[in-house]
């Protein structure tokens, strides 16, 4: 039912005000690289276009014009996956476990908190010293894999406090009223029911460790994941190359986003009637 | 000013969208009475006292409180005081900060607003949990708290949202009791909003029956009750049989009807028999199809039992039919 | 077929129970935490532990050597250049921290208590909530076509004749660091804030203006109180990311500033382990100091979990 207009305050204008030059402030400098990125192939990083070409883009994948930038994406894309399989299991039976109070919820939950907000290369150095003081090599699906836990298990411990809080446990109770066993409980009734939040922690976890540099950059083996090797390009490249490389990952992350919320959406109109 | 009323509506109307919650209403509520609107949920009892309130602007009308017109005006320039239906105490305050909030907001020095809130705990028992935060409060602990807000800023009209829902049958009937006692002894109007028929009749001076944001029937519960205006108003407020007369629908009260199984009343069989205490209520169906209840005292029943399945006829006396409008 | 099914579950819901070893409830729960406890402890707590020892060793050009010195902490103590650092990156802190505290409280108040239509909202916030996506490397290097010397900022402030030379301060200065790390972190502020905002009960606003609060009023002492543990949340993410800047001020300052961690990961890059893990854990500290100090204000546990 649509609300009669109640007379808005002066203060929504100024907060929409505030809101708009947000936007404004938050797109408009990455409108300019994507414009940027078509750049003309005598043009440089800055205005004015000089004429219009694709040839950035064709720069990309061109071996042995920029460092590896497929090759890095493929592995960043892998790792990212893994990653957010994990913290998924992980941190939903976390989650779960910590419904309940058990000797040592305290001190694991401010080791979680410690963890993410430590300066994310600090964690790095430390793994990459005790990998070295072990003797042990580096390598993604080792140090970097462990390193990158190390942030999204935190970040996906608390939203699931967040989904589970609002979990109504009635609805278990009546499953193992009706006969549920445990693991049919959680397979039918909790996993199900948490599965918007569940969504949320994997792309989440996705978006984090697809990002991430600080953790990875002291813990990584021989090969370089994707934020890695722009970086590493930031300081070596000046051409409109990294403004296309900054267009074609925004537009994978739209993509994403997009299926995403087309997901979530589907989920929840399947099943209006739960409180959220 | 007319000094007669506390509060006068005037051909008052809500509308959301398109939709019409309260349609064109008028209301006199006389000085210092105990006013409740009873009616089903999307009735527009709600609305109307928001209305009053000031919490949602008013789409049609007026609205006087004390013959002075508030439309328009901020709820805290109208004298009314609204206690809320989950009781909207603001849980990071004490019991005692809760009460003393509007005379903080109106910039009353600390000692002077703690020591009026004071009394007002202590005017619903509350002084001993003064320090405490809501959340450690019963239910009706909640209540009495959120009462004591109210009428802290000694407001010419108070208005209660729903204020015994949220409490058990047993606590409801002594709060009840309390609410009333503190209506009298304050000498102000109190407008409680309600679906429950029983609450109203025990409380209300002046009872007003809403359906489809509309005034059904106003008047005291005995004028209500002896004389319901239509069929709407009769089977809400419960305790009659409404059927169809000669000249449209009629009601009786379900204790002034009969059984009389050799009579020659309205055929009818019995449906259920129900044994609530010191009464028995007799359920019916009757030929034409409707539903039909006699209320009995248990001696009267137990003179004559009868069984569900039964037949039997359903018998009134003609000066105990009330005809209903349309 | 029918009576098959009805003799299974007779079967089932008659077959006598397994006697089993009675646990007590928590030791479910500590089975579910464990996979996170392992690898927190193995991949954060150790390590952590590892450079707090290796800070008291002693090195040469060679190696490290186990011993227990103060030197490391002594020598970064009493060198200007740390406290000048720190300096640096507190000031920073505390400016980017104060910016996206009033913008994002602002948008976040705007989003749960303006926007009457829940879909509105929802596309407001992932319209704030997608550039997060975008990688911050990105983000960052987006501003220096943005800011520089003809970057699109001057040329429209020349073209309105706002300006008659291009602004020189924009890029490659403490200005472009600010504004970079407010465009990185607003969201971890917004998200927060709307969350606990979102949690308050609308009446409790009503309830206020009843009792005669003013909308200041009602910011002050109903909004905010019910607020904290979103805004301490938001303070915390925004405080440690920027303390924990590695790229940033590298790449937008020009130079003229370094942060605490691209100072620690020179000394890294000369294997100086030792001094390295004295400056990591003095960072340590101040960091757990600060939130520390905020999460005294909020339980933020109790808060999250009920």
């Amino acid at each position: 039912m649509a609300r009669e207009r109640e007379p808005r305050p002066y203060t929504f204008y100024l907060l929409a005000g505030l809101m708009g030059l947000f936007l404004l402030f938050l797109y408009g400098p990455m409108l300019v690289i994507y414009v940027l990125s078509f750049q003309g192939p005598n043009g440089g990083v800055t205005f004015p276009m000089v004429g219009v070409s694709t040839q950035w883009f064709a720069n990309i994948i061109k071996p042995g014009q920029v460092a590896n930038i497929p090759a890095s994406f493929e592995r960043s894309i892998v790792l990212a996956i893994v990653v957010s399989l994990l913290t998924v299991v992980i941190s939903v039976a976390a989650g779960l476990g910590f419904r309940r109070r058990f000797p040592g919820a305290g001190l694991l939950f401010y080791i979680a908190i410690a963890s993410l907000v430590m300066p994310s290369l600090l964690v790095g150095f430390g793994i990459g010293l005790g990998f070295q003081m072990l003797g042990l090599p580096q390598g993604l699906y080792t140090s970097t894999l462990g390193a990158q836990l190390t942030w999204t298990l935190p970040f996906g411990l608390l939203t699931m406090f967040a989904v589970v809080a609002r979990f109504n446990r009635s609805y278990e109770e009546a499953a193992r009223d009706l006969g549920a066993s445990a693991w049919q409980r959680l397979r039918y009734i909790t996993i199900p029911l948490l599965l918007p939040g569940i969504i949320g922690v994997a792309v989440g976890a996705f978006t984090l460790s697809y990002d991430e540099y600080a953790r990875t950059t002291l813990t990584i083996g021989s090969y370089n994941t994707l934020p890695l090797e722009l970086y590493a390009l930031v300081s070596s490249d000046s051409t409109p190359t990294l403004f296309a490389i900054g267009t074609v990952t925004t537009a994978v992350s739209f993509v994403l986003i997009g299926l995403t919320m087309f997901a979530v959406i589907r989920m929840q109109r399947r099943r209006r009637m739960l409180p959220t | 000013m007319d000094p007669r009323f506390d509060v006068e509506l005037v051909g008052v109307s809500k509308r959301y969208g398109g939709a019409v919650a309260v349609d064109n209403i008028s209301l006199r509520i006389p000085k210092a009475s105990y006013c409740c609107l009873l009616g089903p949920s999307g009735c527009g009892k709600t609305s109307t006292l928001r209305m009053i309130a000031g919490h949602e602007s008013i789409s049609d009308g007026d609205v006087l409180i004390n013959g002075a017109n508030v439309t328009g005006l901020p709820p805290i320039k109208r004298g009314t005081a609204m206690m809320f239906q989950s009781y909207a105490l603001f849980p990071h305050l004490s019991c005692i900060e809760n009460v003393a909030f509007s005379l903080k907001m109106r910039g009353m020095a600390k000692a002077e607003r703690l020591k009026k809130a004071r009394e007002f705990l202590a005017l619903v028992h509350m002084e001993t949990f003064a320090d405490r935060l809501p959340a450690q409060l019963s239910g009706g602990q909640q209540q009495r708290v959120a009462l004591a807000r109210a009428l802290v800023s000694q407001p010419k009209v108070l208005l209660l949202d729903e204020p015994l829902s949220a409490l058990d049958p047993f606590l409801r009937i002594r709060v009840r009791e309390e609410l009333k006692r503190l209506q009298r002894d304050l000498g102000i109007s109190f407008i409680h909003v309600t679906h429950s028929q029983d609450e109203a009749m025990a409380l209300a001076d002046m009872m007003v029956v809403m359906q489809d944001g509309r005034i059904r029937q106003s008047g005291s519960p005995r004028e209500v009750f002896g004389n319901p205006a239509t069929s709407f108003v009769a089977r809400f407020i419960g305790g009659h049989n409404v059927l169809q007369g000669a000249a449209g629908p009629v009601a009786v009260r379900a204790d002034r009807c009969r059984l009389d199984a050799a009579g020659s009343g309205l055929p009818a069989q019995i449906a259920a028999v129900e044994y609530q205490g010191s009464i028995v209520r007799v359920a019916l169906t009757t030929d034409a199809g409707e539903d039909a209840s006699v209320l009995m005292p248990d001696s009267v029943y137990d003179a004559d039992p009868v069984q569900a399945g039964a037949r039997t006829h359903l018998v009134w006396a003609a000066e105990d039919e009330r005809q209903l409008a349309a | 077929m029918a009576s098959d099914t009805a003799a299974e579950i007779t079967n089932s819901a008659y077959r006598p129970a397994r006697p089993r070893v009675r646990v007590g409830p928590w030791a479910i729960s500590w089975l579910e935490v464990s996979p996170l406890a392992i690898i927190l402890v193995v991949l954060f707590a150790a390590p952590t532990v590892l450079f707090f020892v290796i800070s008291f060793f002693d090195y040469d050009r060679v190696g490290i050597y186990p011993a227990f010195l103060w030197d490391n902490y002594r020598e970064l103590l009493t060198t200007p250049a740390t406290w000048r650092i720190y300096v640096s990156s507190l000031r920073f802190a505390v400016i980017v921290w104060a910016i996206t505290l009033f913008v994002g409280f602002n948008i976040a108040h705007f989003l749960v208590f303006h926007i009457r239509s829940s879909t509105t909202r929802m596309v407001l916030f992932m319209l704030c909530a997608v550039p997060f996506w975008t990688s911050a490397i990105i983000r960052t290097i987006a501003w220096i076509p943005f800011l520089g010397r003809n970057g699109a900022f001057n040329t429209m402030l020349i073209d309105l004749h706002i300006v008659h030379q291009p602004l020189e301060f924009l890029l490659f200065s403490d200005f472009a660091v600010v504004i970079t790390y407010v465009h990185l972190y607003t969201l971890l502020m917004i998200g927060p804030i709307a969350n606990s905002l979102s949690k308050i009960d609308k009446s409790l606003l009503e309830a206020a203006r009843d009792a005669g609060a003013s909308r200041w009023q009602i910011m002050r002492n109903i909004i905010i109180p019910l607020g904290r543990t979103g805004i301490t949340l938001g303070s915390i993410l925004v405080f440690t990311q920027v303390m924990g800047d590695y790229f940033v001020v590298k790449r937008m300052s020009g130079g003229q500033s370094a942060s605490i961690v691209s100072a620690l990961s020179t000394e890294i890059q000369a294997m100086q382990y030792p001094p390295a893990s004295a400056s990591a854990v003095v960072l340590v500290l101040f960091v757990a100091f600060l939130v520390a100090g905020m999460m005294r204000i909020v339980d933020v546990r109790k808060e999250l979990v009920s």
